[in-house]
């Protein structure tokens, strides 16, 4: 025993002189001391931006009623998706940014599926609006009033309300595919090492570096419309995509969960200053794997949602309007779950596996919901969801 | 027993404590011997990149002749030469634009050969003008393969005005002698520079942002990336804008070669990926022995055969398309997707599973806007 395993000892030693002996030469302080909100400064200027976020997310907003608006128009939507431009608020059509570019389009996202949302802007002017005052039924796109309310939601021939599956879609494909798979990764990051480690600004009259500012172009994806990033309110914002589901998971499923992605972007960005790479990685770590589970308990809510309400509907269409809302939303969810990110990279589910769960929900007049319940089922059991 | 948990436990806090300071251990295995990078610059210099020079040059210099016959009497057997040679150098040329480095950095050599869509109007302007310089980057778009492949195929309806055109009017014929004397004498330049730059470039084997291997390893991802991926699948599938581009795709003017072409292109990327020779005929050191060297494992897989599998299966796809990707982007653009997205799967694994195997940075960073 001895003698056998005494050279693999010495060994051992060997390679722990070989591969260490520079660290005495180099040694760099990087102990990450993270501030206690998300606020950066140099020189007493904040080094924080992310107006290019914030631009985005308000024209998520006006996308999201204008793809249920009896005033939309093919071209206008297309211009606000596309073109980044024609919004109510004018100031956006001067930023120069789009949403339609940063929809399913990191790396790892399909490129088949950034063409569904250009469909549904035309499934909606084209089957939609004109039978805005029509009864919806399977086969017609029309609207269904929900009973004891004045509250009318519309949907296209196979019962899915358009806005619901294009905002819910953009949840993931724009805001999470964003921060998970693009600006956290480490293709995006580690391309920027060289300028941070020798401390060049990401451009001129900038003070902060290029991975600095991807970090926080991150988090302007969640935290955008904040009024204060170091006091973020969640869910008060007006923010219609991942900031308002952060904060119902925060107030449901995962109590907690709010805390633990703030405070992994700022230990991050610290990391980030510190030049610590291994935090960094770990912190973006941590809001890969808790943002996708923000998708992931919203995918599974809104199924057994529609399932609840599907038993208790009685003869009639006016259960449907709330049912088909809430599956709507859940199809959006559904569809992000391809571009979550489990901490190594990787999607909870690929584009393939999103593509058959899809497939049972092409038609809600028809949908099973025996299948509803197993899908919610799976996604519980692979994302290891309370 | 007990001794061997000690070591084990040993081993680990060693390598717990090494593992965020381990820069100089990333071009030696686990059996601590070093990858000789010159020998691999060596190889790749003799057997693919100086071979694929030599031979494009010589191609473009059978088109030169063509188009000398050519200008001397337009007609169709002439033509039809003509067009031939262009194929044919322009096939060659796919196996030489990922290497951008040396004097082809220098001059800006792939801008003054393929930039694609070829700007009609402006060239046409060029034409009529006889004024132009195209050594100017306004004049990227109006030179070089796409140009010519205009001027060949697309100035006129069919190849009777087409010839009409070339016997009528001289400033067509002496646009077109000027983009092929321009096109000979650049890639003299940078074919001929690689007999002293041999020497330098081998030897440039360290791990620095300017080195050789450095340089040659981000500029085929680049290439992968760019020039490949977005330029000859993305950009006209339209998975950079609103709806898709189809008059953007290669030799749009031609019409049925845009597969034949990126097919090329593909095989020049593996050949080089494997370290096969330009000839087909011998192997040696490359990026796929490197990588095989280093052991990397991604997902459970060794990182150089999945990088082999996923360049194989994107060609497969590539080889599902119709031969004119305009023609396949009116029919069903999903298919160009899929293949875009076959091609893209590469990418991740070139671009930070390599890398970070290599212990390289990437010397571009995306222009993506914020």
């Amino acid at each position: 025993m001895k003698l056998k395993f005494l050279p693999l000892f010495i060994s051992c030693i060997f390679l722990f002189l070989s591969s260490c002996s520079n660290d005495g030469d180099d040694v760099v302080d990087n102990t990450v001391t993270p501030p206690s909100t998300y606020k950066f400064e140099r020189d007493s200027k904040t080094t924080i931006s992310y107006s290019g976020q914030t631009a985005r997310l308000k024209m998520a907003n006006e996308l999201s009623s204008m793809m249920n608006s009896s005033t939309a128009s093919q071209s206008g939507l297309d211009n606000m998706f596309n073109k980044g431009t024609g919004f109510t608020d004018t100031t956006l059509d001067a930023t120069g940014k789009n949403v339609g570019g940063k929809t399913f389009a990191s790396a790892i996202a399909a490129s088949t599926v950034k063409p569904k949302f250009n469909a549904w802007i035309v499934d909606f002017i084209s089957n939609v609006k004109p039978k805005m005052s029509s009864v919806a039924s399977n086969g017609s796109a029309g609207f269904i009033q929900d009973a004891g309310s004045t509250k009318k939601r519309y949907f296209n021939d196979k019962g899915h309300e358009l806005n619901q599956l294009f905002t819910k879609g953009l949840i993931g494909g724009m805001a999470a595919d964003q921060i998970v798979n693009g600006y956290l990764s480490p293709a995006k990051l580690n391309g920027a090492k060289a300028d941070n480690d020798a401390g060049t600004m990401y451009a001129e009259g900038k003070n902060y570096t290029a991975m600095e500012h991807y970090w926080d172009e991150g988090f302007g994806y969640l935290y955008g419309l904040e009024a204060d990033e170091t006091s973020p309110t969640l869910g008060a914002t007006g923010d219609v995509l991942l900031n308002k589901y952060a904060a119902k998971i925060e107030a449901s499923n995962s109590p907690g969960i709010a805390k633990i992605i703030y405070d992994a972007f700022i230990m991050g960005r610290a990391a980030i200053v510190a030049k610590n790479y291994t935090v960094r990685d770990e912190q973006a770590k941590i809001i890969q794997i808790h943002i996708s589970k923000i998708i992931g308990y919203k995918a599974i809510d809104y199924l057994n949602s529609y399932v609840d309400k599907a038993k208790a509907g009685v003869a009639g269409v006016e259960w449907r309007a709330d049912a088909f809302h809430a599956l709507s939303e859940g199809y959006g969810f559904i569809l992000s779950l391809q571009v979550t990110n489990d901490g190594t990279g990787k999607p909870y589910f690929t584009n393939s596996e999103v593509n058959a769960m899809l497939a049972k929900m092409s038609n809600f007049w028809t949908v099973s919901n025996a299948d509803l319940t197993a899908m919610a089922a799976e996604i519980k059991t692979k994302m290891d969801l309370n | 027993m007990y001794k061997k948990f000690l070591i084990i436990l040993f081993t680990s806090f060693i390598l717990v404590q090494c593992s965020s300071s381990d820069d100089d251990a990333n071009d030696i295995n686990e059996n601590n011997i070093a990858y000789d990078r010159e020998k691999m610059l060596v190889y790749l210099a003799d057997n693919i990149i100086i071979p694929a020079y030599s031979s494009f040059k010589s191609a473009l210099t059978d088109l030169d002749n063509s188009t000398k016959t050519f200008v001397a009497s337009p007609n169709q057997t002439n033509l039809d030469d003509l067009r031939s040679k262009w194929l044919v150098s322009y096939k060659s040329w796919q196996h030489v634009e990922m290497f951008d480095i040396g004097k082809a950095e220098e001059i800006y050599f792939k801008l003054k050969m393929n930039v694609y869509p070829a700007d009609k109007t402006w060239l046409e302007n060029n034409i009529s003008s006889g004024s132009y310089d195209l050594d100017k980057a306004e004049n990227y778009s109006s030179q070089g393969f796409p140009a010519i492949d205009y001027m060949l195929f697309g100035i006129e309806v069919d190849d009777v005005e087409i010839l009409n055109k070339f016997k009528s009017n001289f400033k067509y014929t002496n646009y077109l002698t000027a983009l092929i004397n321009k096109m000979v004498t650049n890639t003299s330049t940078v074919v001929d520079d690689w007999t002293n730059y041999r020497e330098s470039f081998v030897i440039s084997s360290d791990n620095t942002a300017s080195s050789s291997v450095n340089k040659l390893i981000n500029d085929f991802i680049y290439y992968y990336e760019k020039g490949f991926r977005a330029n000859k699948i993305g950009i006209p599938a339209g998975v950079f804008s609103g709806g898709s581009l189809p008059s953007n795709v290669e030799a749009f003017y031609k019409k049925n070669i845009s597969k034949d072409l990126a097919l090329e292109a593909m095989e020049a990327i593996i050949k080089f990926y494997n370290g096969t020779s330009y000839d087909g005929l011998s192997s040696g050191p490359s990026i796929k022995s490197y990588l095989t060297h280093l052991n990397s494992i991604k997902n459970g897989t060794s990182l150089s055969a999945s990088l082999e599998t996923k360049l194989q299966s994107a060609k497969t796809s590539i080889n599902s398309l119709s031969n004119n990707f305009a023609s396949q982007i009116g029919s069903d653009n999903n298919k160009m997707l899929n293949t875009y997205d076959a091609v893209q799967s590469v990418v991740v694994l070139l671009k930070v599973d390599m890398l970070q195997a290599f212990n390289i940075n990437v010397d571009y960073t995306d222009a993506d806007g914020d």
